[in-house]
């Protein structure tokens, strides 16, 4: 079990909430490349380690807010609303 | 605006153990209104709760702030038109009768904090979810809206999830209070 910080809700199970992946900067929508698209759209870092993710609150507040992961240890370092 | 008849997703009545330490009511008939405003708008400085906090109105209404920016209203069976009216809609606002959308259930008495336990994984200890306490939380695998809301002292707790699920909560429930003196009717029993 992982309890996971939501900023609202106060420690909850991982279970009640959904993991929407590591945290990417979307490009403009005027300048960028299909390439830069695609890597924003599929590619992910996944590392062993420190990742900064995206957490959505599903039976509590439902609001999506960001928490520091370690992927090796499931250690979370902060959480704050997006 | 006229109020449709309303129709419970469930079948039983009221059922409570012979001691007193546990009962379940269907209370799917209680009117109920969501609304979404920001805390900044009329709506939201009239409402004056903010998120995980309930209070009384004057008239009765429970104040529910069930999400950041969110709140529900609950008021007596037929209430629905009146507490529409009486919400400042200035700005940008979001107020709905969810009243036939919603299942709700009273569960209450000594007994109700081990028997909700049993199916929620919220921590439901009194520092963590005092009395007026507002959360949201699985309940059999169920999305729920909890409000406790204690009368007279006895401890009480109102569930509300959506009314297609509303029947195998109310079951669901049952079921996890039957340990504590329940006796489950065939006619909803899980087994």
């Amino acid at each position: 079990m992982i309890v996971v910080p939501c900023p609202n809700c106060g420690p909850r199970n991982s279970s009640d909430l959904r993991n929407a992946g590591e945290l990417v900067s979307r490009p403009d929508p005027d300048t960028a490349s299909l390439t830069e698209w695609r890597s924003y759209l599929y590619l992910r870092e996944n590392p062993a380690g420190w990742v900064t993710e995206t957490w959505y609150c599903r039976t509590g507040c439902r609001r999506y807010f960001t928490i520091e992961r370690n992927t090796a240890t499931n250690e979370i370092r902060d959480s704050e609303n997006s | 605006m006229s109020e449709l008849d309303f129709v419970s997703p469930v079948a039983s009545g009221a059922l409570s153990a012979s001691g007193g330490g546990i009962a379940l009511e269907d209370l799917s008939d209680r009117s109920k209104v969501l609304v979404r405003a920001g805390r900044s708008t009329a709506a939201g400085t009239h409402l004056k709760v903010t998120y995980g906090h309930s209070r009384r109105r004057r008239d009765g209404t429970l104040i529910c702030g069930s999400r950041p920016d969110e709140w529900t209203l609950i008021a007596d069976p037929g209430q629905g038109a009146e507490l529409l009216a009486s919400l400042p809609d200035e700005g940008f606002v979001s107020v709905v009768d969810i009243t036939h959308g919603r299942a709700m259930f009273r569960l209450s008495g000594p007994d109700s904090v081990d028997a909700l336990a049993k199916v929620c994984n919220i921590d439901l200890a009194d520092d963590m979810t005092p009395d007026g306490a507002v959360f949201s939380a699985s309940v059999a695998k169920v999305t729920c809206d909890l409000v406790r809301s204690d009368v007279a002292d006895r401890r009480t707790y109102l569930i509300s999830c959506e009314r297609s699920f509303g029947r195998f909560l109310f079951a669901a429930i049952a079921d996890a209070c039957a340990e504590f003196g329940i006796d489950v009717p065939e006619d909803i029993s899980m087994h």
